[in-house]
């Protein structure tokens, strides 16, 4: 901490204030939302912190003036805030975050217009930021983190401000989307839903009015939310939105998206190409891709394997474990093609020992029962058509389209 | 025991101005959770969290770690029920049939009573001598783990008695902030006591009553099991990984095998992700996904082939209503399939679903498929037929060829 002198800490401070009662007085959310910023880690608000550190006598300060004094409850718990992230003492900076956030609420509620839902835009992030900072710090202290999840009903509450008839009820989906990343964080997933009901179910929102930003990141984790579900159909849906609408430019946004658009369209049976796997670094699902296009159920195993770690974390393992009745299908329908180049009229009778032959090839080993198991399992699913002679052993597929295709739907369950 | 619990401790029975802390349990509404953090997901208030002020029903169950913040009570009670609940529940002829000397409803004994589940207002009325240290908790789970074993009673009355006293020994836990390894045993033991009335009350489930009561066992099943793994992972370090935490994770996977069909509280997928990569590679773990796998994919010979040879008696317990579930789907897909001129040999097909012929033959018909018999005497499923359906009241229960050693623990 560079040297400060007792005037230059009281100046900053003053300076502070001054800029503080300015931005309200001329509703002027930009500057407002800078004085918030705690985790942006500012020059302007560290060397601020370091004057309070010095100077501690601006509760006085503030109550003997009449331009901020009004604001004293909001501006001196996040002087407390700025002091103790200063310090590094996290646990104190959230609670004194949250107090503030609290007390600009109730002045947020009064002021007519949405002027300062920058700001407000501001407080909530660092709601959550500096919540999980807390508990991480409560966490290797051997105690129980438990701020986060105070952030979220804090949250809550803000949600509930911003859902009237007013103009500021456009903010209600950043709030939303923190408290998804709050859910998704904490794994409490299921309180989403009270959110995705009030947002899609209320008549005071209309979609479309909310920033674009916002669409973009609820789409994204309500399409997550469809994926761990399982419901294809309505993934696709949301997760291409996200996808068409996200800034071209983040990458990032962009392959984090593709991380969990991938399973879900190769569950419908699109296939991404390689140049798009490699352009958004997601090679840890070309040996899938392979797999699929070649009926290779030795490498859709080995690569399960392999990125077995990465895909738990996902939530798209149990997705992409499921694309194997599809391998089993392309690997029957190779069988198929083979023995139609050398004798068309009797192509479509495949005899299971020739299956297991082919498993064996690929190291795998399945009796003939296992793979009467399978067959009667794609054809009852559809992905096979034709029937199954236990006592012939053989599968006998129809002679119009054996193998259809998936065509963007999920594979009947 | 006896001597233990007559300890000479004077309680003074007048000094409580309050009213007495028990009341009727009514059948909860649980929420279920199970939070990466112990802390309860139920209350919503941003106020200093106060336990027992929070209105909803389960708040007395919840998770053990969640009240570190408080002070937490030190239980003096030497017996298994405090004395003056005792006396209340004698006078007021509320008593459970195992707490009867002699069969008399109005009294009962130290070494019979055991306190009762009630959903306390507020810790400000309870006193330290209504709270059971841990030795003495201890000693009331293995007294209830003993009536298991009673034939006296049908096993619904023994089953509704342990289940209300096993909650009320996890409230006194959760209370004193009780979360060490004799915790993890003891909560353990209580996963194990609904895992078998899981799956013998399971057998019964014509009768609505007990159809409604298998359905609150499993709440109390899942709830226990997530402050179960709660306990975990606050005594978890590094190198440590507790001795049964795999087989108990096991079970939530095969409680859980048709999650994706159902929107339940926490998707198996987010649940894996919390799962520590040594239990993860334990046998117990990869025999519940290889379960998880053939269940999902519907590759019904290699999840009889993997429960016949690998599944342990508590898992076998929580995957039993799935398994007439894999025949069933079995048999769908072999009538679907089959060519019409090759009826398939019921022999085959008992050995590949694990069931006696006899019972295949009349699962066969509660799916309202019939059978044959070929000129040999061997009965035969033709397929093609048109009148599968599943049966309205469920499946009767059928043996698991194998695993008879299961069954016969009864």
């Amino acid at each position: 901490m560079a040297y400060m002198s007792m005037g230059e800490a009281h100046r900053r401070i003053t300076e502070y204030l001054n800029r503080f009662s300015d931005a309200v007085s001329s509703q002027d959310g930009a500057s407002l939302k800078s004085l918030f910023a705690v985790s942006s880690d500012s020059h302007f608000l560290l060397s601020l912190a370091d004057a309070l550190n010095i100077f501690h006598d601006a509760p006085r300060l503030l109550k003997n003036s009449d331009n901020y004094g009004q604001y004293s409850d909001i501006i001196l718990p996040l002087f407390r805030c700025l002091q103790s992230y200063r310090q590094s003492n996290l646990l104190e900076a959230y609670t004194a975050f949250e107090k503030a956030a609290n007390a600009f609420i109730q002045e947020f509620r009064n002021w007519e217009s949405a002027w300062a839902m920058e700001a407000l835009y501001a407080i909530v992030y660092d709601i959550r930021v500096l919540a999980e900072k807390a508990d991480r710090e409560l966490a290797s202290n051997g105690k129980s983190p438990e701020k986060l999840k105070g952030a979220g009903s804090f949250l809550m509450k803000v949600f509930g401000v911003l859902a009237g008839k007013g103009s500021k009820r456009v903010g209600a989906l950043y709030v939303t989307c923190q408290l998804f990343k709050i859910y998704f964080k904490l794994g409490t997933v299921h309180l989403c839903r009270s959110v995705i009901r009030s947002i899609e179910t209320a008549r005071i929102f209309d979609f479309e009015e909310f920033p674009k930003r916002d669409k973009v990141t609820y789409m994204y984790y309500t399409g997550r939310l469809e994926v761990f579900n399982e419901n294809f159909p309505a993934a696709d849906h949301k997760l291409s939105y996200a996808l068409e609408h996200c800034n071209p430019r983040s990458e990032a946004n962009i392959r984090m998206i593709l991380k969990h658009l991938i399973p879900v369209k190769l569950s419908i049976g699109i296939l991404p190409t390689n140049m798009l796997l490699e352009k958004y670094s997601l090679l840890e699902y070309s040996d899938i891709v392979q797999a699929l296009r070649r009926g290779d159920l030795r490498l859709l195993r080995r690569a399960l394997q392999d990125h077995e770690n990465r895909f738990l974390r996902s939530g798209v393992y149990l997705v992409l474990e499921k694309l194997e009745l599809q391998v089993y299908q392309r690997l029957v329908k190779k069988i198929y093609i083979i023995q139609k180049q050398k004798d068309p009229s009797k192509a479509h009778q495949v005899k299971l020992d020739v299956i297991v032959k082919a498993l064996k090839w690929l190291e795998i080993d399945m009796d003939v029962e296992e793979v009467e198991c399978i067959m009667a399992i794609l054809i009852y699913k559809n992905l096979m058509k034709g029937y199954f002679a236990h006592k012939s052993k053989v599968v006998v597929l129809s002679k119009q389209d054996p193998f259809p295709k998936l065509n963007g739907k999920p594979v009947n369950s | 025991m006896e001597a233990r619990r007559s300890r000479n401790q004077h309680h003074n029975l007048s000094s409580s101005s309050s009213s007495t802390s028990y009341t009727q349990k009514k059948p909860s509404n649980v929420t279920r959770h199970q939070s990466k953090f112990s802390s309860s997901a139920r209350s919503h208030s941003n106020a200093a969290r106060v336990p027992f002020n929070n209105a909803q029903e389960d708040a007395a169950d919840a998770d053990p770690q969640s009240f570190s913040d408080f002070n937490p009570l030190v239980g003096t009670c030497p017996y298994m029920c405090p004395e003056r609940e005792r006396i209340q529940r004698e006078n007021l002829r509320d008593l459970a049939v195992f707490e009867r000397l002699h069969g008399n409803p109005a009294k009962s004994s130290p070494s019979l009573a055991v306190k009762k589940f009630c959903r306390t207002i507020s810790t400000k009325y309870i006193q330290p001598f209504d709270m059971r240290p841990l030795n003495v908790l201890e000693d009331t789970l293995n007294y209830l783990m003993s009536l298991l074993e009673s034939k006296e009673h049908p096993f619904e009355v023994v089953h509704d008695f342990i289940s209300d006293r096993t909650r009320s020994i996890r409230q006194d836990l959760t209370m004193q902030n009780i979360v060490n390894k004799k915790a993890i045993y003891m909560y353990e033991q209580m996963v194990k006591f609904h895992v078998i009335s899981h799956h013998k009350l399971w057998h019964s489930m014509s009768d609505p009553n007990i159809a409604s009561m298998h359905h609150l066992n499993l709440e109390q099943l899942t709830k226990t099991l997530a402050s179960l793994f709660n306990l975990y992972e606050a005594n978890r370090n590094s190198t440590y990984v507790h001795e049964n935490e795999a087989e108990f994770c096991s079970l939530h996977v095969l409680l859980h095998l048709d999650s994706s069909s159902k929107p339940t509280v926490e998707p198996l997928s987010l649940w894996f992700c919390c799962v520590p990569a040594l239990v993860l590679k334990s046998k117990e773990m990869q025999f519940a996904r290889r379960i998880l796998r053939s269940f999902r994919l519907g590759n019904y010979k290699e999840f009889f082939r993997t429960t016949a040879s690998q599944a342990s008696y508590l898992q076998y317990c929580v995957m039993e209503p799935y398994i007439n579930e894999v025949r069933a789907l079995a048999i769908s897909c072999i009538n679907f399939g089959g060519y019409k001129l090759h009826p398939y040999p019921l022999f085959n097909l008992s050995k590949l679903l694990m069931i006696e012929e006899s019972d295949l033959e009349s699962f066969c018909n509660s799916c309202g498929l019939k059978t044959c018999t070929d000129e040999s005497g061997n009965k035969l499923l033709p397929t093609k037929q048109t009148t599968f359906s599943h049966p309205k009241g469920g499946f009767q229960h059928y043996s698991f060829l194998g695993l008879q050693e299961y069954e016969s623990k009864f």
